[in-house]
């Protein structure tokens, strides 16, 4: 059976629906949301009523935990001072428009989802900032997903679409000295593992315009990556309207996420 | 001369074993440097006296480098230097009276000093911490899954990393690691091989047992109070 899974929808209406039917053409019924429904476009609330609406299975968001907390999202996630003040902004605009309805719904949302072998959550099954990159350490990225306790992990956060195979590993274990213990060598054989990061539907970072999700045949355990252009042109129009930072539109419209990322190099994260 | 460190942890308020290990560290060879990892206080004993020496060193000892533990963690947490957050892991493990007990064994003017100390220390390619990079209360044994042993050291960027929560003496070697990575995206795909450096999560003891590194040739050993006396002639004196 093949099944979607969506994330990073960050309050693109048109994004997410054109994803939706694009699913919807493919005759897939079964979708899951890696969360992140809210921050940075102009629609949280058609977006947040969308999913509710399709019964979508979803998880908690690190935009979905801040706004409900009334936190920031971890300042490591912005490239810059600047880029951190526009988030700030977005945070305090979809605090003011989403309603207290909507704000329930994405806190009682659970932080990660448990099917079978396979684990789904926005960031890692440690936090929901935490960004699994392609390139991160492999050995610590097996470790996410053997920790879990599951054979695939799919993930989001990055927006950054990809799948990443993890096998053939081993390692040799020596304890070289142990007050109880003789001297001992073992070499033991590394699980074989998959990370499947869904990339954003609302908010992409690839390099590109389009929005992208993946579905997952697990049949033929196979998954493919999807790309779907929508109508941006109605997005970045909301965004204006709305006053939110102008930047918004033109890295949707122009595919750069981090528009900003080098004007202020010595930026650190306040927390 | 040779460089070494002495690493001990776990006192609790045990200021006896601290003067008998610093009198062994004074017979001992080497340019010494003395870690201490935290736990230097707990329920048991009043802890005054040993962290008066600790703050004020006497004459001829050997100057501790200190982090806090666990058990420092606690006391913090519930004297209200974490916030919101009160010794909850004690509480739920060994209930009310321990919160109680290791509250009264420390002066409240020592909180200050205790609320100063470091998380943990990075020395050359070292890192010593009470119990990982993770969580203070994170327990490292050899029964660790490697992976996660990997994951404790790689946090902080060190090829050793000196552990003292399990309260063990251990020297564990991690060597030959490699991990085939094929990753797909919309750039295609990509196939790489990763290997690791040798890495090493050392156990370092507790109480009357503490472990000295020698930084030069990557050897520990596990002492116990009074083993450098009868030692010397493996080399410790």
């Amino acid at each position: 059976m093949k099944h979607a899974v969506i994330s990073c929808l960050h309050a693109n209406l048109s994004a997410v629906e054109a994803v939706l039917g694009d699913i919807d053409r493919q005759g897939i019924e079964t979708i899951t949301c890696l969360g992140d429904l809210v921050g940075y476009g102009p629609q949280p609330n058609e977006v947040v009523e969308l999913i509710r609406d399709r019964k979508i299975e979803t998880c908690q968001g690190c935009w979905d935990e801040d706004i409900i907390e009334g936190l920031d999202a971890c300042d490591c996630s912005y490239p810059s001072q600047l880029a951190e003040r526009r988030g700030h902004m977005a945070h305090q605009w979809t605090t003011e428009n989403l309603t207290d309805e909507n704000k329930e719904f994405l806190a009682s949302l659970p932080t990660s989802i448990r099917r079978g072998r396979s684990l789904f959550v926005h960031g890692s099954p440690n936090s929901q900032h935490e960004y699994l990159l392609p390139d991160m350490d492999a050995f610590a990225a097996l470790e996410r997903v053997e920790m879990s306790g599951a054979d695939t992990l799919f993930c989001g956060h990055t927006h950054l679409p990809y799948v990443r195979e993890l096998g053939n590993g081993s390692i040799r274990v020596n304890i070289k000295n142990a007050s109880d213990r003789e001297r001992e060598e073992i070499k033991m054989t590394l699980p074989i593992r998959r990370i499947v990061n869904a990339g954003s539907v609302g908010e992409p970072r690839h390099g590109g315009v389009n929005a992208t999700y993946v579905i997952h045949d697990d049949i033929k355990n196979d998954v493919e990556i999807r790309e779907v252009a929508y109508d941006i042109d109605r997005t970045c129009e909301a965004i204006i309207e709305a006053g939110l930072p102008h930047v918004f539109a033109w890295r949707l419209s122009n595919g750069f996420e981090f528009a900003e990322l080098a004007e202020d190099a010595s930026h650190v994260c306040e927390r | 001369m040779i460089e070494r460190w002495a690493l001990l942890s776990g006192l609790m308020g045990d200021l006896e074993t601290y003067e008998l290990i610093q009198k062994d560290l004074k017979n001992t060879h080497g340019d010494i440097t003395l870690f201490v990892l935290g736990d230097v206080v707990g329920p048991d004993k009043n802890c005054d006296a040993l962290l008066k020496r600790l703050v004020n060193p006497h004459r001829g000892d050997l100057k501790p480098h200190c982090i806090y533990g666990w058990w420092e963690e606690q006391l913090l947490a519930e004297s209200g230097y974490r916030g919101e957050r009160k010794a909850d892991a004690l509480r739920l493990n060994k209930g009310d009276d321990a919160v109680n007990a290791l509250m009264n064994a420390v002066d409240p003017y020592y909180l200050g000093w205790i609320s100063s100390l470091q998380f943990g220390f990075v020395e050359l390619d070292c890192g010593l911490i009470h119990g990982s990079s993770k969580d203070v209360g994170d327990i490292l044994t050899i029964q660790t899954p490697p992976l996660t042993l990997l994951d404790r050291i790689t946090r902080l960027n060190v090829n050793r990393l000196f552990t003292a929560r399990s309260k063990l003496q251990f020297h564990l070697e991690l060597t030959d690691a490699v991990v085939d990575s094929k990753v797909k995206d919309l750039n295609g795909k990509r196939n790489q091989e990763h290997t690791l450096p040798k890495r090493a999560v050392i156990g370092i003891g507790a109480g009357a047992n503490y472990t000295l590194y020698d930084v030069g040739s990557d050897q520990t050993h596990f002492l116990t109070v009074g083993d450098v006396t009868k030692s010397r002639g493996r080399g410790f004196a």
